[in-house]
């Protein structure tokens, strides 16, 4: 199988913008590519926590595994780490198989959620630990230890104890043991869910940069859709241990393949497809014209394509309905609408024109080409 | 993220732990089922034996051995085994009861001292129980000696006749084993005043005023785990004890301990002090098990039985 | 009452418990140094039975035998228990019911049952097979039986309090498995390991009825001494080394003492 796979891997490097990328910033070596083929994984004899797994993730790719917890994203990352052994299936990093190495001889680093600092050692020991188990001599240790703090900009950080940091510069200990050990690829375990929101903003830019720099493989887990938007290169959003879809951020959200993927995206406006003629598609809302409809059975509406005309308009797409509910967020505003017997949200930006009020009538507009449909 | 089960079995790696649980579990578990729970089943067995020459046990299977400890001997019954039983009941009821009297109040002062000191005053009360009891027994008899200060005190107050000391005897036993066993109450009990809710102290002390019924409405319930973990702690091992009752009781103040040892020595009957020893594992596992029930009846039954 | 006088009350209690406590000690410490034969009335300051206990054989015989038994035992149950105590905690999702219980019972059996037992069986294995015969061996045998359940309880709750994610990290880290035992478990470990070993001294020292019955004719321990010259007359030789071994705890408690400031400033 691995001959398969290294085959697989030589066809495509430079074809990807994110390996292209990497070539021009201050990279040290090749960055890895990551195949995973039929994972599967139980606990005891009832719990699937993988359930056959295949996925490629290229070299350089910032990759996240998104899904709701227990859906098998922190099992497949412990299984990429080795901590974890696979019931079945088969794990290549760089076109090697590595399925039955253990941790401790993968080129494969991770930054724990709980950060995982070790409390007997000082900073700097902490970050040297991985060099040292590797036996690199004490004075290397020592200058790559500083390179990493001066890239990672950690000052003084590098000669306090363990309990002398807060969550924040723990994350970032953490993240520069992992990297000091310059791994074929850098794992991370929803490591900035502990932080509150300004710092957790703050080092979602931090960790693209250092990505972006290094060009590293690095495979990111997380529940937060809107950090997986933030950061990803692609996404692979999980349900249940196997993969729903996997895409660029935008595809994932604007064009979800099914019902799950595009509530977990944090979508609300599905409608079941009662009847089709053509591009025409009759929902409980009404009839829609579809530029590219698909054969799916729901139709999804993102609030922020649609538009709200003052009064009753008539129109193609455009549909009578009454304000039932409005918040006013400042740069938007968001809309409970009645629209027949069912409601539909819909999010109007805030350019000070008029904002309709809680009772008004309205005419609710959408282009063609925003209507997606997908399967349940 | 809970959808890691850690440690759970999985085909692949079922073997290398189970391996991995026997070296590491196998060399203590077995040392103690080879030096403990063995010698303790076969000193169970041979309270089923008859008593050979020197005491030795030897076939055949018999039950003399629980006979002579109810008292049935050579010639007829005597009395006294059943005192001997009734006095280690009773002393660990008596030294119990005073060991949890003053053991609340010092516990309670301790945890209203400062933070700072309370480990000094922790340790304070621990210490004594460092040095080896037969040297805390030693110095009990060197007080209560007869033409002690203690003693001549006592014969003044026409509370022992002249000329005699307070050891040994049952008074002195008591006072020895409660001395063993204050420490044993106090370090629990001080953990649950540490716990304690002063919320519902203070508001307990709004309701009542009085200091009594604070104490048996706010205090009491919150700090029974801790008490009923004391009371294993104390209870277990003064019902067994030896030294004291050996040093300071004399003759009149055996207990089952002295009892069960002599079979061995002296008096040598081994089945007899077998059946002595069934008798003190009874009651050692009807404690713990009466305080656990209780424990888990009044809630907190985890910290109860350590 | 008000709370002022409550407390000054328990201050007075608490002052007259700790008379208590220290007062039998305090004696055998001052007519250690008494001139006269008594034990009832102290006449002058004088060395003379601490100079005595320098020239008895004996005495210094049961004090190596002592020494040895305790730090014997508790390295070797500082060893197999620590190692038990790492295997329960490995394995804490198992059914180990069965363990804690075998754990357990040399905690809960009385002192005098667990003296009998192992000496009626190890008088029974010595005249089967010739093995067991009663001395240190068999002292220390029981005295590491009494300890592993220690050591083994200080070392899992010191790994429950670790985060599990600790030990990944140290696979993850490139430690291979000798590695994580000298880099990460064993400094981890290091205060429990310490504080274990101190216990099992502290325990072994201050047993006596266990030693008692297991001891063979060479290998009297201090206590067992001390018990043996009570039974003889009290003589006020016992009151030194008595003296001698408070002092020695005493130091032990100064020494924890410090430890436990120098861990929480």
């Amino acid at each position: 199988m691995s001959e398969t796979m290294t085959a697989d891997i030589a066809d495509r490097p430079g074809s990807d913008p994110a390996a292209e990328n990497s070539a021009r910033s201050e990279t040290r070596r090749q960055a890895s590519s990551i195949e995973m083929q039929g994972l599967h994984k139980r606990f005891g004899h009832d719990t699937v926590a993988l359930d056959g797994v295949d996925l490629t993730i290229r070299a350089g790719e910032f990759f996240t595994l998104l899904g709701p917890s227990g859906c098998g994203k922190t099992t497949l990352l412990r299984i990429l780490a080795g901590l974890e052994a696979p019931d079945a299936g088969a794990l290549a990093v760089g076109g090697r198989d590595i399925t039955e190495v253990p941790p401790h001889r993968r080129s494969v680093n991770t930054v724990f959620q709980s950060y995982a600092l070790f409390p007997h050692l000082s900073v700097r020991d902490n970050l040297a630990f991985g060099l040292k188990m590797r036996g690199l001599p004490a004075a290397e240790r020592n200058a790559r230890v500083d390179e990493i703090a001066g890239f990672i900009q950690l000052g003084d950080l590098v000669e306090r104890r363990v309990d002398q940091l807060s969550g924040g510069q723990r994350q970032r200990i953490a993240l520069a043991r992992a990297l000091v050990c310059e791994p074929d690829v850098l794992l991370l375990d929803e490591p900035l869910s502990a932080l509150d929101a300004g710092l957790r903003g703050q080092l979602q830019v931090e960790l693209l940069r250092v990505q972006q720099r290094l060009g590293m493989t690095f495979v990111f887990v997380t529940h937060d859709q809107d950090e997986a938007m933030v950061m990803s290169d692609r996404i692979a959003v999980l349900n249940g241990g196997s993969i729903q879809q996997v895409g660029a951020p935008r595809e994932v959200y604007e064009r979800p393949v099914n019902g799950f993927v595009a509530r977990f995206m944090g979508h609300d406006n599905l409608f079941a497809i009662r009847a089709r003629d053509g591009r025409r598609l009759t929902t409980a809302l009404g009839t829609l014209d579809a530029e590219d409809p698909g054969d799916g059975a729901l139709l999804l509406i993102r609030p922020e394509t649609l538009d709200l005309l003052p009064g009753a308009v008539e129109g193609p797409n455009h549909l009578p309905a009454t304000v039932a509910e409005r918040l006013y967020r400042g740069s938007h505003a968001e809309f409970r609408l009645a629209v027949g017997d069912t409601t539909l949200q819909a999010m109007v930006s805030n350019r000070g024109r008029h904002l309709p009020e809680v009772g008004e009538t309205v005419t609710v507009t959408v282009a063609p080409e925003d209507l997606v449909t997908l399967s349940e | 993220m809970t959808d890691t089960g850690v440690t759970a079995s999985s085909s692949r790696s079922l073997g290398r732990e189970t391996r991995h649980l026997l070296w590491t579990v196998t060399p203590g578990a077995l040392w103690i089922l080879l030096f403990l729970v063995l010698p303790s089943v076969y000193l169970m067995s041979v309270a089923f034996m008859s008593s050979g020459p020197y005491g030795l046990p030897q076939m055949p299977l018999s039950l003399d051995a629980f006979e002579r400890l109810a008292g049935f001997g050579f010639l007829g019954w005597s009395p006294g085994n059943l005192y001997t039983l009734l006095r280690s009941l009773w002393q660990t009821l008596v030294s119990t009861a005073l060991v949890v009297v003053i053991a609340y109040p010092v516990a309670y002062y301790i945890t209203t001292c400062r933070a700072k000191w309370r480990p000094l005053l922790l340790l304070a009360v621990v210490v004594p129980s460092w040095t080896n009891q037969v040297i805390r027994s030693f110095g009990w008899m060197n007080l209560l000696a007869p033409g002690t200060p203690l003693s001549d005190l006592a014969a003044s107050l026409g509370l022992i006749s002249p000329h005699m000391g307070l050891y040994p005897s049952n008074f002195a036993v008591t006072l020895g084993l409660v001395y063993n066993f204050l420490p044993f109450m106090v370090l629990p009990l001080y953990s649950a005043f540490e716990r304690l809710d002063v919320a519902q102290v203070e508001a307990a002390q709004d309701l009542y005023a009085n200091p009594l019924r604070t104490f048996r409405h706010a205090i009491f319930p919150q700090t029974l785990p801790g008490l009923l973990a004391g009371i294993v702690l104390v209870a277990i091992p003064a019902f067994g004890m030896y030294v004291v009752s050996e040093l300071l009781g004399g003759g009149k103040g055996m207990m089952l301990g002295n009892l069960v040892a002599s079979q061995f020595a002296g008096a040598a009957n081994w089945p007899l002090g077998a059946a002595g020893a069934i008798l003190m594992l009874l009651a050692t596992f009807l404690g713990l098990f009466v305080m656990r029930r209780l424990g888990k009846r009044l809630g907190g039954g985890e910290q109860v039985v350590i | 009452m008000t709370k002022r006088t409550l407390h000054r009350g328990l201050a007075v209690f608490w002052w007259l418990t700790l008379a208590f406590l220290y007062l039998p000690l305090a004696v055998v410490v001052l007519f250690s140094f008494n001139s006269a034969n008594s034990s009832a009335r102290f006449a002058d300051f004088s060395l003379r039975w601490y100079h005595r206990l320098m020239g008895n054989e004996e005495i210094l015989s049961a004090f190596g035998n002592s020494l040895m038994l305790a730090v014997v035992s508790s390295l070797i149950a500082l060893v197999v228990g620590g190692v038990l105590g790492y295997g329960m905690y490995r394995h804490r999702r198992r059914r180990l019911g069965w363990l804690i219980l075998v754990i357990y019972l040399p905690l809960v059996l009385p002192d005098i049952v667990f003296g009998i037992a192992e000496m009626a069986f190890f008088v029974q294995i010595n005249e089967w097979t010739g093995w067991l015969s009663p001395g240190l061996g068999t002292m220390i045998i029981a005295h590491v039986t009494f300890q592993i359940p220690f050591v083994a309880l200080i070392v899992y709750s010191r790994f429950v309090g670790l985060d599990p994610a600790l030990f990944e990290a140290a696979r993850d880290l490139y430690a291979t498995p000798r590695q994580r035992l000298v880099h990460f478990m064993l400094p981890t470990l290091k205060p429990a390991l310490m504080a274990a070993f101190f216990l099992s001294f502290t325990l072994s020292v201050d047993d006596f009825v266990i030693s008692f019955f297991t001891a063979g004719p060479e290998s009297a321990t201090l206590p067992i001494y001390i018990w043996g010259a009570i039974r003889k007359g009290v003589s006020p030789e016992i009151n030194a080394i008595a003296a001698l071994m408070i002092a020695a705890v005493a130091i032990a408690a100064m020494l924890s003492l410090v430890f436990s400031r120098r861990r929480s400033p």
